[in-house]
């Protein structure tokens, strides 16, 4: 059984310009304490034709982690626009954020991210050139993908078997588009309800 | 009428099991999940009630639990209502508690699922199994958890300390699939694909027989074999049985394990039997005089037919009917079905109390000797007893309605947490975190603990991140933390109902109730279409390169080392979540004919006939060995042992005997030092120092004797040289050559001129003014040096060390000077200066301490933890839950008269070591069980005695202090114990009136 379940992550300060950092406040519960930290990273998919454009925005440790529940910002800066080949600029790309621990990874809570300008001229005849600067990201904040691995917790025990657990909803292979907004709040305990959950409206 | 649990969720994962909660609010199922094993707890009212399911603000499903790897094969409450145990093909067993300070969630990520009402939370994983745990089951009394398995295998559980194991009965060649415990906890029955049945008694955890005959036909396997025991003990129906090529469920009688009756009418093999837990008496029809018939039981039996029947009555008619009281039956479909039925079918079931009646009376006892449906038959006879007791519902309502209080401050957590808001703390929540660099540069950032997971029952949340060692720290912290939350409750004024804390939104933020959305969520979840979508992800063509995003959101990135991903989970699942919505379909939906319990597994098939060769394999050649020589070994064994031992013992004796009595007691002289320093025991900051033969004036050599307390400091010296030295916070002394012994104040000051020893020192010891000297010759002497008395004058040793080789391992002084010598055997005797006489006020060996079940009279956990000499003596063993959770196969009886001889050698020993805190102690302890288990003469004694006197009386010889303590106080204490069993009433109100009487003199 999983020492760690994610309860919620809140996308923060959503949407904002292409540049700005990102900022995910992660809730999650230990069941009992860790011996070791946990690390979490942020990762950017630069391109859906191939992992080579994936840019690790950052890593961070979290811990010391007693049994209970706790909550963290992390926040990473902006990817590195060079990186990212100019056709995929625009348009919609994955922002992942992964656990793991003993370099096991448990969880990946993945989000669909749509860069696009704002201006209506600009979204109407797109430059060559990507112009970043007036791109907006938007992380599709209330519709997470969450895929849960299982993996050894203590050092002795044998290896992992299979996957955990898996988005029951998505798994079903609906088109993104069809997800109801309304019905798929992630928000767990009330009170910690995204701040940006109506964002999209 | 029936209901579809499938009806109210979207998937139809097969179910294997169902179990009802012992107070009927709820059940539990356990079975496939999505790629996991999965528990589920509903509500039970939408079931019974029409009105209950059409309306959305009851929640139809209560919590679901994904933890078990694999498919969840059993799941059953423990028969206190407190826990859910769950067993599954992971191989493990996990016991669930409800944890009642989180509120409603839902699973992070999963977006159509529903919000878990309520909150449990795994308290316990037991692994030992090597295969699917096919069974599990709670004995009568919750002390054992029983599991089975394909690892042909049944473990018993310490279920009051998990994860010990108590046994493991081997002796099944194949596949364990069922469990059940016989209702009065002398056998537990287990029947497996090896064509028999085993009964096990609980006594020895030995086999007491092995039924194989009507299983002699049996071909093929079924998923499960679900025995079950009538409530009243009297037969055990077993699963897939055969008579004459027909399958039927056979009977089987407690007495002489005959098996000469069976139900028939299934047309494929019986999987599952369930014995109504309550046991009925029919009704009496208007106008017939039919005279009270016997007590009786209904069974339900389940078939691979798919159909499933109800008997009622072993006695009379056995015929076919539909009959039962409120069965729910769960089949391969994912649906589970309720079949109800009135009273007037089924006749009255028996209360608790009758049952236990029913046991005592055939059994000579029952697991139940005291419940609260005898107690609440009693009438009130005064009104101080109905004060009091209804001072005590009272109190229990507060501590509820505290709990939910609590509860529901804790649901709020989310809201406030020590008077700031969860918004406040989020909003600064980047700058307040602690982040830090690791020596490798790395970021590290410490979390903000914002919920202390609960250990207890009422551990509430609390904000600063302290981390927790311990139950112990936990318990602390949450006395810590209660307090605090009480302002917060008067700010958010009991909003919450008990029975349903969703359905009021307590922090705005919550706009919806989540009962509404609960229904919501899953209807928008299928059939919402894609209305709602946002501007942002429109554009058609992006819809493709989203597909290719897929794999990245289920599979591990390359730089995480460990297994491959498993990306063809997803289809594969969806392929099976089809394939039983099309099973689904085609199955008639007639309720009566949906299987009942379980089938044989579909989607999951495992390789068990190969493991389980392997394991038949094993488990051969463990009984070989067995069987084996070891065996005859070890019963050879004591014999040649016991041929030997009389004979040297009696050559011993001999010897002994023959020897001067006085040579066969020499204990050891501490030899000659040159210098040596001693640390005064009590108190770490104070030592003394000893050099010998140190200064030399005129040729005499001085000894010097040196004692540092705290930084002062002071010396002296003597003239022989000091062989041994000891000290308290009053005196110090030191014992010399020539049998000398002196005594000197704190502060260095000489209190006697030296006491001549009968006999060489052996052992010198302090203890406030008390000064003990243990001789060579084996005396004894202890003086209190500042009152200038003897306390024990010279009492030989003989009596407790002769006749054999044993020695003093260790001295102890208490307070009030009584010497205790604690043997090599484990013996500890102490002596008592007033009767001159050595008593036994421990034994390690003592089979009673080990015996005794009095844990029913704990207060609590902590009031174990009571501090004294008896304690340091007797060393705080708490074995007394596991011995006697053994021998509870023994009659309550012998239980009873063993727990009593305990604890009254406890309070007895108290007494004689005038340890008064000890004393009371188990003085209430032993009335709290006096009480519980009805004893009245002693009990009245006992009040009698510490009553005294009301009216003075000269001729009078009654102490009014007993250990220093007051007796009329210490029966003030008691009383509230006593007004706890009406059946004492009379007694409370004798004491009460009498202490009145005293008050108002």
């Amino acid at each position: 059984m999983a020492k760690v379940s994610v309860l919620n992550v809140a996308v923060l300060e959503n949407p904002s310009p292409f540049h700005s950092p990102f900022r995910f406040e992660i809730s999650f519960e230990c069941s009992e304490a860790l011996a070791d930290d946990l690390e979490w990273k942020i990762i950017y998919v630069g391109s859906a034709e191939s992992e080579e454009f994936d840019q690790i925005l950052d890593s961070v440790l979290v811990g010391p982690v007693p049994a209970g529940r706790h909550m963290f910002v992390f926040q990473a800066d902006a990817p590195n626009p060079s990186l990212i080949p100019e056709t995929d600029a625009v348009g919609v790309t994955v922002v992942l954020i992964t656990c793991t621990y003993h370099g096991q990874e448990f969880i990946r809570v993945g989000y669909y991210v749509n860069n696009e300008y704002l201006n209506p001229e600009l979204r109407e005849n797109p430059p060559m050139k990507p112009d970043f600067s007036q791109l907006q990201r938007n992380i599709l904040a209330s519709n997470p993908r969450v895929t849960r691995f299982h993996i050894n917790w203590d050092n002795n025990t044998d290896r992992l078997e299979a996957i955990e657990n898996q988005d029951p909803s998505l798994g079903c292979g609906l088109p993104l588009s069809c997800t109801p907004i309304k019905g798929s709040l992630p928000g767990c305990i009330p009170g910690l309800l995204p701040e940006n959950s109506m964002d999209f409206i | 009428f029936g209901l579809e649990a499938g009806s109210w969720t979207n998937a139809h994962q097969p179910i294997f099991s169902v179990d009802i909660h012992p107070d009927g609010t709820k059940f539990a199922t356990g079975g496939q999940g999505q790629d996991s094993g999965k528990v589920v707890i509903w509500n039970m009212s939408p079931v019974l009630q029409e009105d209950d399911e059409k309306d959305e603000n009851i929640p139809k499903m209560l919590c679901q639990m994904d933890n078990h790897l694999a498919c969840v094969n059993c799941v059953r409450w423990s028969n206190s209502g407190m826990y859910l145990a769950s067993g599954g093909d992971d191989k493990l067993i996990m016991v669930w508690k409800r944890a009642t300070y989180i509120g409603p969630s839902t699973v992070f990520g999963s977006s159509g699922k529903l919000a878990n009402v309520e909150q449990w939370r795994c308290v316990s994983i037991l692994r030992n199994h090597s295969g699917d745990v096919m069974d599990v089951a709670w004995s009568p009394h919750d002390a054992w958890l029983a599991s089975c398995s394909v690892d042909n295998t049944v473990v018993i559980w310490n279920a009051v300390k998990f994860p010990e194991i108590l046994a493991t009965l081997r002796g099944h060649s194949g596949l364990v699939k069922g469990l059940t415990w016989d209702p009065v906890g002398k056998y537990i029955a287990s029947q497996a694909d090896d064509r028999s049945l085993k009964v096990w008694r609980t006594l020895d955890w030995q086999l007491e027989t092995s039924i194989t005959k009507p299983f002699d036909e049996c071909g093929g396997t079924t998923h499960v074999l679900r025995l079950s025991w009538s409530p009243d003990g009297h037969y055990l129906v077993s699963a897939h049985a055969m008579n004459n090529s027909g399958p039927t469920a056979q009977i089987i009688e407690r007495e002489g394990w005959k098996t000469n009756m069976d139900f028939v009418g299934h047309r494929k093999a019986v999987t599952v039997v369930k014995f109504n837990p309550k046991i009925f008496k029919k009704k009496q029809k208007n106008g017939s005089s039919t005279k009270p018939s016997c007590p009786y039981c209904c069974c339900a039996v389940g078939s691979k037919d798919r159909s499933l029947s109800v008997w009622v009555s072993f006695g009379g008619k056995r015929d076919l009917t539909l009959n039962g009281l409120g069965i729910l039956v769960c089949s391969m479909d994912g649906s589970v079905a309720f079949l109800d039925f009135s009273q007037d079918e089924l006749g009255d079931p028996l209360s608790e109390e009758e049952k236990s009646r029913i046991h005592q009376s055939t059994y000579g006892k029952s697991l139940a000797i005291m419940t609260e449906a005898q107690l609440s038959t009693a009438v009130i006879e005064n009104p101080e007893m109905l004060k009091y007791q209804r001072r005590q519902q009272q109190q229990q309502l507060e501590q509820k309605s505290a709990s939910t209080r609590e509860t529901g401050s804790a649901t709020s957590v989310a809201g406030v947490v020590n008077g700031e808001s969860l918004e406040d703390i989020r909003k600064n929540l980047l700058k307040k975190q602690v982040e830090t660099r690791t020596a490798d540069g790395r970021r590290r950032i410490t979390p903000l603990c914002i919920a202390q997971l609960d250990t207890g029952d009422f551990s509430t949340a609390f904000f600063n991140s302290i981390p927790l060692s311990g139950s112990l720290a936990g318990t602390m912290l949450s006395s810590h933390s209660s307090p605090q939350l009480l302002p917060l409750d008067s700010s958010t004024p009991n909003s919450f109902g008990a029975s349903k804390p969703c359905t009021e939104p307590v922090v705005a933020a919550s706009a919806r109730p989540a009962g509404d959305s609960v229904n919501k969520d899953s209807m928008n979840a299928t059939s919402t279409p894609a209305a709602l979508s946002p501007s942002v992800l429109t554009t058609p063509s992006k819809i493709e390169p989203m597909k290719a995003f897929d794999s990245r959101f289920t599979e591990r990135s390359k730089a995480t080392p460990g297994a491959p991903a498993l990306t063809s989970v997803t289809p594969t699942a969806m392929e099976r979540l089809k394939e039983q919505n099309l099973v689904k379909e085609l199955r008639p939906r007639d309720l009566l004919e949906s299987s009942s319990d379980s089938d044989e597994k579909v989607p999951l098939t495992k390789p068990s006939s190969l493991s389980k060769r392997k394991l038949e394999l094993e488990v051969e050649t463990v009984e070989k060995k067995k069987k084996g020589r070891p065996r005859k070994d070890s019963r050879l064994m004591p014999v040649s042992l016991s041929v030997q031992s009389p004979a040297t013992l009696t050559a011993e004796k001999e010897a002994m005997c023959l020897s001067a009595p006085a040579l066969a007691l020499k204990l050891p002289i501490p030899g000659p030092q040159r210098a040596f320093t001693l640390q005064v025991s009590s108190d770490p900051s104070m030592y003394i120092e000893v050099e010998n033969e140190v200064t030399v004036v005129g040729g005499v050599k001085l000894s010097r004797l040196k004692c540092n307390r705290e930084g002062k400091e002071w010396e002296t010296v003597l003239t022989s040289r000091i062989l041994t030295a000891a000290g308290s916070c009053d005196v110090v002394c030191v014992a010399c050559e020539k049998r000398m012994l002196s005594v000197f104040s704190t502060c260095g000051r000489r209190l006697l001129s030296p006491i001549l020893l009968p006999s060489p020192i052996s052992t010198l010891h302090c203890t406030g003014s008390y000064v003990m000297a243990l001789t060579a010759a084996a005396t004894l002497s202890v003086w209190d040096v500042h009152r200038q008395v003897v306390v024990v004058k010279e009492e030989s040793l003989h009596s407790i060390l002769a006749g054999s080789d044993m020695t003093v391992s260790q001295i102890l002084l208490t307070q009030h000077g009584i010497p205790v010598m604690n043997l090599s055997d484990g013996k500890a005797y102490c002596f008592n200066p007033s009767l001159s006489t050595w008593n036994l006020v421990s034994d390690k060996q003592d089979s009673l301490a080990q015996c005794a079940d009095f844990r029913s009279s704990l207060p609590s956990q902590d009031a174990m933890l009571c501090s004294g000499p008896l304690a340091i003596i007797q060393g705080r063993t708490s074995n007394s839950g596991r011995q006697a959770a053994r021998l509870f196969s023994v009659p309550h009886v012998v239980q009873q008269e063993t727990t009593l001889a305990y604890l009254e050698n406890q309070v007895a020993a108290a007494l004689t070591l005038q340890s008064s805190h000890e004393y009371r102690h188990w003085l209430l302890l032993y009335a709290r069980y006096l009480v519980n288990e009805g004893f009245e003469y002693r009990l009245r004694e006992i009040c009698k005695d510490l009553l005294g006197p009301v009216h003075y009386s000269t001729g009078s010889q009654w102490e009014s202090t007993v250990v220093g303590l007051r007796k009329r106080e210490l029966l003030k204490e008691l009383l509230p114990v006593i007004g706890q069993n009406l059946r004492f009433q009379r007694l409370f109100t004798e004491c009460q009136e009498q202490l009145d009487i005293l008050r108002d003199k």
